[in-house]
C-alpha cells in the first residue's frame, strides 16, 4: 500500500523532473594532503591523526619521542585538544550562513518547524543533546544533506521530496547528527592546520566573521569536500541507531539510500552527493552487515501520516 | 464529449497499466532466504541467489514482500537492490562520468532548469545573515522536542551504537 503509493509517486517525480541525487559534505582530503607538506615539518603530519593500530605501542612511543621539541609541537598539541564548543559553534555558524547564501531556506515555515522538531528529538538521543541544534530545508533540486560543526544541519528540497515518512527523515538527520557529534569536519580542519591559524579570533559573535571565514576557506566550499569513506559509514550507523533510539523504524535511512541508488539516473542532481560519498549501494552493503539481525525485534514507528509533505 | 471519452479511455488505460505492474522491480544482491513472514525466525519458504529478479510488493520494517517466479514471501530489505539490471548499467555509466570529473565543471544543472548546487556555487557563496537568523528562529528546545515525540507515540529506548564493519 505504502510501497505502491511510493512507486507511483516516484513515477510521477521521474516523469516530471527526470529526477535526482545525493548526500552531504566533501573532497577536502585531497586538498589537505596537498597542503600539508607545505605547512608542516615531515614528521608532524602523523600526530593529529591517531597512529594506525597496526603499529606496535613501543614504536608509537618512539615516534613521539623522536619529535623535535620546538614551538610547533605546542600548537599541534592544542590541535589535538580541539576547539572549544564555542569555537565549534562559531565555525558552524559561518558555514551555515554561507551555505544559505548559496541556497536559501524553502519559504514554508511549517516545513522548517517540522524538520526542527524531528531533528531536535533525534539529536536529543545523541551524546551531545546540549548543542544548539538547527535544522532546515534549502531551496535546491540537488539531492543532498549537509552538516556543519556545532549542530547546523540542512537537507535539500530535492532530497526531502524523496522521503516517504518521518522515520526516513529521522534517518537522514541522524546521519548528519553523526557527523556533528563525531566532529568529522572539524577534524579535517584540524588536520589541515587551518584551524590553528585563526583560532585566536574564534568567537561565536553573530554575523559575518572574517577570522572564521579564513579557517573554512571560500564561501561554503567546505560542504562540497569529501570526508573519509569510513566517516560516512560511521555516520550511517549512527543515523540508524539514533532514529531507532528515538522510537522510529530503524530502516528509514537504508530505505532512503535504496531509493537514491535506484532513482539516480539524472547525474546532475546526484553529482555532488556521489562525488563526495561512497555509492549508495556500497553504503547499503555496509549498513546491512552492521545491522544484521539486531533490529529484528526492535519495532519502530514510520509515522507516514504525520510526515509533512511539501506542495 | 469525444474529448471526455478520450480522457476516460486514457484513465482506464493507466489504471490497467498500474494493475499490470504488481510491484516495483528489484534484484537480489546476495544469497538470502525467503520466509513466510517478516521475521528472522519465520519459516523458510524459498531462496534467492545474487542476481535473481524479484517484484517488490510491499515493505514492513526491514523486510520486503517479494514475488519471485510463481512464489511469494518475505526477504530482508537490504538483500535487495531496487531497479532492474538494465538500470544498473545506466547508473554505472553515470558514475563513470562523475569520476571523470565532469561533475566538477559546474554544469550540474538538473534537467528541469531549476538550478542545482554546484561546487562553484558553494565556493562563491557569501554569508547571508538574514537567512541564517531566520533558520535559527525555528529552533526547538528539548521540552518541545519531547512533546513532539509524545504526540507521535515515539518512545526513547537505549540502543548501543553499531560496531564498524571491515
Amino acid at each position: 500500500m505504502n510501497l505502491n503509493k511510493r512507486w507511483i509517486f516516484t513515477g510521477i517525480l521521474c516523469a516530471v523532473c527526470g529526477t535526482a541525487a545525493a548526500f552531504d559534505f566533501g573532497a577536502l582530503k585531497d586538498k589537505v594532503n596537498a597542503e600539508l607538506p607545505k605547512q608542516l615539518p615531515p614528521v608532524i603530519p602523523q600526530l593529529p591523526q591517531p597512529i594506525p593500530q597496526v603499529v606496535p605501542p613501543q614504536i608509537q612511543q618512539q615516534v613521539i619521542q623522536q619529535l623535535p621539541v620546538n614551538p610547533a609541537i605546542v600548537s599541534v598539541v592544542k590541535e589535538v585538544a580541539g576547539p572549544t564548543q564555542e569555537e565549534e559553534i562559531a565555525i558552524g555558524h559561518q558555514i551555515a550562513g554561507n551555505l544559505l547564501g548559496a541556497a536559501p531556506l524553502v519559504k514554508d515555515a511549517k516545513l522548517q518547524q517540522y524538520v526542527n522538531r524531528v531533528g531536535a528529538w533525534v539529536a536529543s538521543q545523541s551524546e551531545r543533546p546540549e548543542l544548539p541544534w538547527h535544522f532546515g530545508v534549502i531551496e535546491t533540486n540537488d539531492i543532498n544533506a549537509f552538516a556543519a560543526p556545532g549542530g547546523y544541519i540542512f537537507v535539500t528540497l530535492g532530497l526531502y521530496r524523496q522521503l516517504q515518512n518521518e522515520a526516513e527523515l529521522a534517518g537522514v538527520l541522524g546521519h548528519e547528527v553523526g557527523h556533528v557529534i563525531r566532529q568529522h569536519h572539524l577534524k579535517i580542519l584540524q588536520q589541515s592546520k587551518l584551524l590553528e591559524a585563526g583560532s585566536k579570533a574564534l568567537t561565536s559573535q553573530t554575523g559575518n566573521n572574517d577570522a572564521v571565514q579564513k579557517i573554512i576557506g571560500s564561501g561554503a566550499e567546505i560542504v562540497s569536500r569529501s570526508l573519509d569513506k569510513d566517516a560516512e559509514f560511521e555516520a550511517d550507523r549512527i543515523g540508524v541507531v539514533l532514529s531507532a533510539r528515538s522510537g522510529y523504524d530503524a530502516y528509514g535511512l537504508p530505505g532512503v539510500l535504496q531509493q537514491i541508488g535506484h532513482s539516480a539516473k539524472d547525474e546532475g542532481s546526484v553529482a555532488l552527493l556521489f562525488k563526495t560519498h561512497p555509492h549508495p549501494d556500497e553504503r547499503l552493503d555496509k549498513i546491512s552487515v552492521a545491522m544484521g539481525a539486531r533490529f529484528d525485534k526492535i519495532k519502530g514507528e514510520t509515522l507516514a501520516k504525520r510526515f509533512y509533505r511539501v506542495k | 464529449m469525444s474529448v471526455m471519452k478520450q480522457c476516460m479511455a486514457a484513465s482506464l488505460g493507466m489504471l490497467i497499466h498500474a494493475m499490470a505492474f504488481a510491484g516495483e522491480p528489484g534484484v537480489a544482491l546476495k544469497v538470502d532466504q525467503i520466509r513466510a513472514e517478516p521475521f528472522g525466525d519465520a519459516k523458510v519458504t524459498g531462496a534467492l541467489k545474487a542476481g535473481d529478479k524479484v517484484d517488490i510488493l510491499r515493505k514492513e520494517g526491514g523486510w520486503f514482500e517479494v514475488k519471485v517466479a510463481k512464489s511469494k514471501g518475505w526477504v530482508r530489505m537490504l538483500s535487495i537492490r531496487k531497479g532492474d539490471a538494465k538500470k544498473g548499467g545506466n547508473e554505472a555509466a553515470g558514475l563513470l562520468s562523475v569520476a571523470s570529473g565532469r561533475a566538477g565543471t559546474g554544469k550540474v544543472v538538473a534537467s528541469t532548469g531549476i538550478r542545482g548546487l554546484s561546487e562553484e556555487e558553494l565556493k562563491a557563496a557569501s554569508f547571508n545573515a538574514e537567512e541564517l537568523k531566520l533558520a535559527e528562529s525555528y529552533a526547538v528546545n528539548r521540552a518541545q522536542a519531547q512533546q513532539f515525540a509524545t504526540d507521535g507515540k515515539l518512545v526513547a529506548r537505549p540502543i548501543d551504537y553499531l560496531p564498524a564493519v571491515k
